[in-house]
């Protein structure tokens, strides 16, 4: 614990320059220490401010006013002192790691920080959960002089509140879903706290950055995620399967209808062209009935009897021919 | 010589004198001034340079900001039986200078005191609530991803949760501070973390809980193929056998249709029947007549009947 209350004397009043035994001649003498003073004078005069700086100027302690970047004067002989604080840089803090080296290529560590980072969540399991803070100090004033130690106080309070929202949702939830509302809670509640505290400070961005389970259980995870892309392949390749088979089904039922169809205007287009075809024989029939028949018939049998290779023609009045014939190789005798 | 020294001395006892006749007192700062161990007035709160008699007068400096107290981490139990880190800060501030400077001397006396009094009291509340109301705020329900399964989330129910423990310790804190001279403002858990032990066993059931987690999503995704393949089974079978139906329909009425117009043709008459008898059968035989068959034919027929001769009747 540091010592921060000196007892007695200092008091902080003009420093008066010690006056050594001089051993120079009286005139030498008066000349350094005037040319000592007017140094001291000079440079304890003149402060200068740098753009994201405001300076808070102390009289004998108290606090009477702030200035603005540029080059000032104040009281000399430490009567009046200047605390500069930088109001609009933005300030971080980063929790469960740290940054080795920004740049382009920043480098992290996180050993060594693994208190930070290790939390509990609602369903009492455990999460790693690292982040960070950005705030600006925007009220001086407090920040310099409402609480010791702010850093160290800020720092306290985001891994307090972090772990009350961790605490307050499931592994899951931290993991995955609930990252982006987690650390808007955060930043929400850290305010709060602050305006509390009257830190000074303004929150302005919580970051979550890498949220793990913790290592031993990490694989685990993974498992499940790999799992869950197992399960979505098992769907895609049934379902693509599905989309191979359904419409090609569907095609060839098209095709057997198309068929039917087909089928159906040709027996249809046969049958009226059959009734239509025997009409008009039938028209031209009945004009002389006999000899159509006859010629008809008589047709066909030239058509027909010269493609035969047996033929045989029996006297109806001759009996007894006929049991002589041998009738079951007609071809094979090749004869007429 | 003797005449410098007659001034120069004379001047750094003057010196010396206002020196400690004045004192300044910090923005961050409250002052108490003691005469021979005595207080004198009361306490200095207001910042900037103030006077006292030197060398009989003392200053006396406090911290006027809240200060900051760093709790060790302790293993603790809880009600439920299980040994958790516990690691807690609190802000603190010195609300009566005089009482604090008399009862604990400085900040260390201070925070010894706040060691005793906070470390107690949190390690009472601990053990009287379970686990999960240490680490839970809120009855608060999960929020739950697209494919989350409905058990995989086990958030148990509190009574009291964290911030109700907060405050009782603190509550019960402040109660014991009031004749220090300081005042608790507030008490935070910083970090809760299980006991190595009892961490392992964590990281077990973590392990098994993923573990059932990944073999239902496996399952859950043979089950869904397993159902789009009998979808697929059940789709192909249904298009396939409407196809059918509708071709066999439409063959049907084609079959009626073409029955319809030929005996619309040949059923006219007597006539037309015989006719059509007629005309089918000679067609019939130019086409079951071939090379092969063999026919027998008497001279009775109308083809032949004119062998025997011209005249025939």
């Amino acid at each position: 614990m540091s010592e921060d209350q000196d007892y007695g004397g200092q008091g902080g009043g003009p420093q008066i320059p010690d006056i050594k035994l001089p051993q120079l001649k009286g005139g030498m003498v008066r000349i350094i220490v005037l040319a000592v003073v007017a140094l001291i004078v000079v440079t304890t005069s003149f402060y200068t401010i740098d753009p994201e700086e405001t300076g808070m100027v102390l009289r004998f302690g108290e606090y009477v006013r702030a200035t603005d970047p540029g080059l000032h004067f104040k009281i000399p002989f430490g009567v009046e002192k200047v605390i500069k604080v930088p109001i609009q840089r933005q300030l971080k803090e980063e929790f469960g790691f740290r940054t080795l080296r920004a740049g382009v290529n920043s480098q992290y560590t996180t050993k060594g920080y693994s208190g930070e980072s290790n939390m509990l969540t609602g369903d009492l399991n455990a999460a790693v959960v690292e982040w960070v803070v950005q705030f600006r100090i925007v009220d001086p004033y407090k920040y310099l002089f409402q609480v010791r130690n702010v850093n160290e106080t800020f720092r306290d309070m985001s891994e307090a509140i972090m772990r009350k929202v961790v605490g307050d949702r499931t592994v899951n939830e931290v993991l995955t879903v609930g990252r982006a509302e987690v650390a808007l809670q955060v930043q929400n509640d850290l305010q709060d706290l602050c305006n509390q505290y009257e830190t000074g400070i303004k929150v302005e961005q919580v970051v979550l950055q890498d949220v793990n389970p913790p290592d031993p259980v990490k694989p685990s995870f993974n498992a499940v995620n790999e799992a869950q892309q197992e399960k979505e392949k098992l769907i895609n390749q049934a379902q693509s399967e599905y989309n191979r088979e359904i419409p090609k089904a569907q095609g060839a039922a098209l095709q057997t209808i198309q068929e039917a169809e087909g089928y159906s205007m040709d027996r249809v287009n046969r049958a009226e062209g059959d009734a239509s075809l025997f009409n008009s024989i039938y028209k031209s029939y009945r004009k002389a009935p006999d000899v159509t028949r006859k010629r008809i018939y008589l047709e066909t049998m030239t058509e027909i009897l010269p493609r035969m290779k047996g033929k045989i023609v029996v006297d109806d009045e001759l009996q007894g021919v006929l049991p002589l014939l041998n009738l079951n190789a007609p071809a094979a005798k090749g004869g007429k | 010589m003797n005449i410098r020294l007659n001034i120069i001395i004379p001047v750094i006892v003057v010196a010396l004198v206002l020196m400690n006749s004045f004192y300044v007192v910090q923005e961050q700062h409250q002052v108490i001034v003691t005469q021979f161990g005595k207080p004198v007035g009361d306490p200095v709160l207001t910042p900037g340079l103030n006077i006292k008699i030197p060398f009989i007068q003392k200053v006396h400096r406090f911290e006027k900001r809240f200060l900051e107290w760093d709790g060790d981490p302790n293993q603790l139990p809880t009600r439920d039986k299980r040994f958790i880190w516990v690691d807690t800060y609190a802000r603190w501030r010195i609300s009566d200078p005089l009482l604090y400077f008399q009862r604990l001397q400085n900040e260390r006396g201070a925070q010894t005191r706040l060691d005793d009094i906070l470390d107690g009291e949190i390690r009472n509340a601990i053990a009287k609530y379970d686990v999960v109301e240490v680490v839970r705020t809120s009855n608060r329900q999960a929020q739950r991803a697209e494919n989350e399964i409905e058990d995989e989330v086990i958030l148990v129910d509190i009574v009291s949760g964290r911030e109700v423990i907060r405050q009782e310790v603190l509550r019960n804190a402040q109660t014991r501070t009031g004749d220090l001279g300081i005042e608790i403002l507030d008490m935070e858990i910083k970090r809760i973390n299980y006991v190595a032990e009892v961490q392992r066993k964590v990281y077990e059931r973590m392990i098994a809980e993923r573990q059932r987690i990944a073999d239902r999503f496996r399952s859950e995704g043979q089950g869904q193929a397993f159902r789009i393949r009998g979808e697929k089974d059940r789709e192909l079978l249904r298009i396939r056998s409407e196809a059918y139906r509708k071709a066999q329909e439409i063959k049907g009425t084609a079959d009626a249709e073409a029955t319809d117009i030929y005996a619309a043709a040949y059923n006219r008459s007597p006539d037309t029947q015989s006719f059509y008898e007629f005309l089918k059968t000679m067609e019939s035989y130019k086409l079951i007549m071939d090379e092969e068959s063999s026919l027998v034919m008497s001279t009775n027929t109308d083809i032949y009947r004119f062998l025997k001769g011209s005249d025939q009747r």
